[in-house]
């Protein structure tokens, strides 16, 4: 009988590819001597991307061959090249080769070629070859299966050589490519036009030997090469919520009474109302409770940080030592054209980073002005919840309801309810000729909470909420005499504030 | 007529100057890889060789070291061209006449080939 003892891993190495975003969408990187075809339309980023790839697979130790079919000079696309802050020219020749194999394509055709490759790889000890310009190797086949032989023969010469292999291509027939059967992999970058923006979008459409994130992933094309942001729809899908109970203030104390002791670690609350009702206060005074043992984030699209910071003094809310004290941090990405996913992805990286524990997002309407469709908001907000509740963060989003004033409220999202555990409602009331704001839960995780309104006041005393909801129910039903009033005992939370005006919500 | 050698790999920069030297009344040949290169050479004896620094089969080192072995072309000016700069060229080999990085203009390659060939 024979026996054979496992001597060495039998599973393939990766080869990262060092572009921010895909080795998570690949799930750690390329397969060592295996073939992909990277297609797109010219313009679409493939050379940038194979380039990037060989800098840093050369910055790792890597050798990689560059060979191109195609007319682009390598003069001028190293040029380019120099732009991009992973170009180092130290790495040529001796780890990053170019060659031209066009004449040889011409004059000696696809075996030509295939020697040219064979040989150089050897040469050169490349771990990588990338090869621009398979369209013109289609275009000399003179027919598909020469064309397939010629992949077939190459993906021979790669895996023998543990040579990861990358084709570029423009892919000109259209979805039926015969050569996408064979080969290890295939990835489509696109230009896709959304109205009047574009987005970028990556696809793996094929992966051998592992799973990958499947869909398409937008990309930014920059001065550091492309980055791509794994779609946060396919990317946090765990949902590991932490089970704690553990309750953190929100920095109102007779908000926290309301909610049977405050918000549930690791729960999501959306904070619903019109411009100016007090959702941006509620979240100031939430993030006053930053700590070392809870630090915060506040993610926001409108006010700068410095005017966040601003407004939260006037409450009496005190960010500015936070931010010092290394227990918050401020990100502001003004509504201009953004892509949601990247969006996604910095809110789960800065709360992984950071370890925070308390996140205002501030608000909804900057996803909607960064989704290229306004329907994928709520799944995406649901798949970065996810991470948040797995993460163990409280985390509090405002979202802006489009009537000012009126019995009947409108939240702009439809299945809102399920994808969070909390959600406050802030309105404005009008009681002989004058606007009041009135909160109320209408739902909190972890039982009971007080299901009544009240009437709150932004003040000069900072955030007053009426001790019960007697105010509120003659505010609401008109039938109070007198202008109705908060109780000013017990003190409201933080009255040892000193504020001095009024602020926006 | 002087003749000049260009030996380069890539499609477009030989033909290119070809007919920038051509139209300065030169004989041009060309190779697309070094071990072409050092063929052509025994057969045309080039007064000058416009040779690329990175090339499949036989680069721009190896061929520059082989003429430079060959007492028959020991003395012909070469002019080395690469996409990268001097000194990472340099690292590699230092037996040329003159550099010349890509891309180029044709004023300077006229410029060049006349000054070497002391025309």
């Amino acid at each position: 009988m024979i026996t054979t003892t496992p001597t060495e891993d039998h599973r393939l190495a990766r080869i990262p590819t060092g572009v921010p975003g895909l080795d998570d969408v690949l799930k750690g990187g390329f397969f060592e001597g295996a073939v992909y075809i990277i297609r797109g339309t010219p313009g679409a980023g493939k050379t940038i991307l194979a380039n990037q790839i060989c800098f840093d697979h050369a910055r790792n130790g890597g050798r990689a061959l560059f060979v191109t079919l195609l007319a682009e000079n390598h003069a001028r696309m190293l040029q380019h090249l120099e732009q991009m802050s992973f170009y180092d020219a130290a790495f040529i020749p001796k780890q990053i080769y170019y060659v031209s194999a066009f004449r040889v394509l011409e004059e000696n055709g696809l075996k030509g070629l295939m020697d040219l490759l064979r040989r150089e790889m050897r040469a050169h000890e490349a771990t990588i070859l990338v090869l621009d310009g398979l369209i013109a190797v289609e275009e000399t086949s003179t027919s598909d299966r020469e064309f397939r032989k010629f992949i077939h023969e190459l993906q021979a010469h790669a895996a023998a050589a543990d040579c990861c292999t990358l084709l570029l291509t423009n892919g000109r027939r259209g979805e039926y490519h015969p050569e996408h059967t064979m080969v290890d992999g295939l990835i489509t970058l696109e230009d896709v036009p959304y109205g009047k923006r574009r987005q970028r979008e990556l696809e793996v459409r094929k992966f051998r030997g592992s799973s990958s994130l499947r869909g398409r992933h937008p990309f930014r094309i920059t001065d550091d090469g492309l980055v791509v942001y794994p779609r946060p729809e396919s990317r946090f899908l765990r949902n590991d919520a932490t089970g704690t109970q553990q309750r953190l203030s929100t920095g109102i104390r007779q908000l926290d009474t309301m909610l049977n002791g405050g918000l549930i670690a690791g729960t999501i609350t959306v904070v619903i109302g019109a411009s100016g009702a007090g959702k941006t206060t509620l979240g100031s005074y939430f993030l006053g409770e930053a700590s070392k043992a809870e630090p915060a984030l506040h993610y926001g699209f409108y006010e700068s940080p410095r005017q966040l910071i601003a407004n939260a003094a006037v409450l009496g809310v005190n960010l500015e030592k936070k931010i010092q004290a290394g227990h918050l941090r401020i990100v502001w990405r003004p509504p201009v054209e953004r892509i949601l996913d990247s969006l996604g992805n910095e809110i789960i990286d800065e709360a992984r980073a950071h370890k925070v524990k308390r996140l205002f997002i501030d608000g909804w309407g900057g996803f909607m002005a960064s989704a290229e469709s306004p329907d994928r908001v709520p799944s995406f907000f649901a798949a970065v919840a996810n991470e948040l509740r797995s993460l163990g963060v409280a985390t509090m989003c405002a979202i802006e309801t489009p009537n000012l004033v009126g019995p009947e409220v409108q939240i702009p999202v439809q299945g809102i309810s399920a994808i969070t555990e909390n959600m406050i409602l802030l309105r404005f009331t009008e009681y002989q000729a004058r606007l009041y704001r009135v909160i109320s839960i209408l739902k909190a995780r972890g039982g009971s909470f007080d299901p009544t309104l009240r009437e709150f006041h932004i003040s000069e005393r900072g955030v007053e909420l009426a001790d019960s909801f007697e105010s509120a129910e003659r505010l609401l039903s008109g039938t109070g005499v007198r202008a109705p009033r908060i109780a000013r005992k017990p003190p409201p939370a933080r009255a040892s504030r000193k504020s001095k005006s009024r602020r926006r919500g | 007529m002087q003749t000049v050698l260009i030996v380069d790999d890539e499609f477009g920069v030989a033909e290119v100057l070809q007919s920038i030297l051509e139209d300065e009344g030169y004989r041009v040949v060309t190779a697309i890889n070094g071990k072409q290169g050092l063929a052509r050479l025994s057969e045309v004896h080039p007064d000058l060789v416009m040779l690329d620094f990175m090339m499949p089969i036989m680069d721009g080192t190896k061929m520059l070291a082989a003429m430079r072995a060959d007492p028959s072309f020991a003395d012909i000016p070469v002019v080395m061209m690469s996409s990268l700069d001097e000194a990472s060229v340099r690292e590699s080999s230092t037996q040329y006449t003159v550099f010349m990085r890509k891309p180029f203009r044709a004023a300077q390659v006229v410029q060049l080939v006349a000054k070497l060939l002391a025309r």
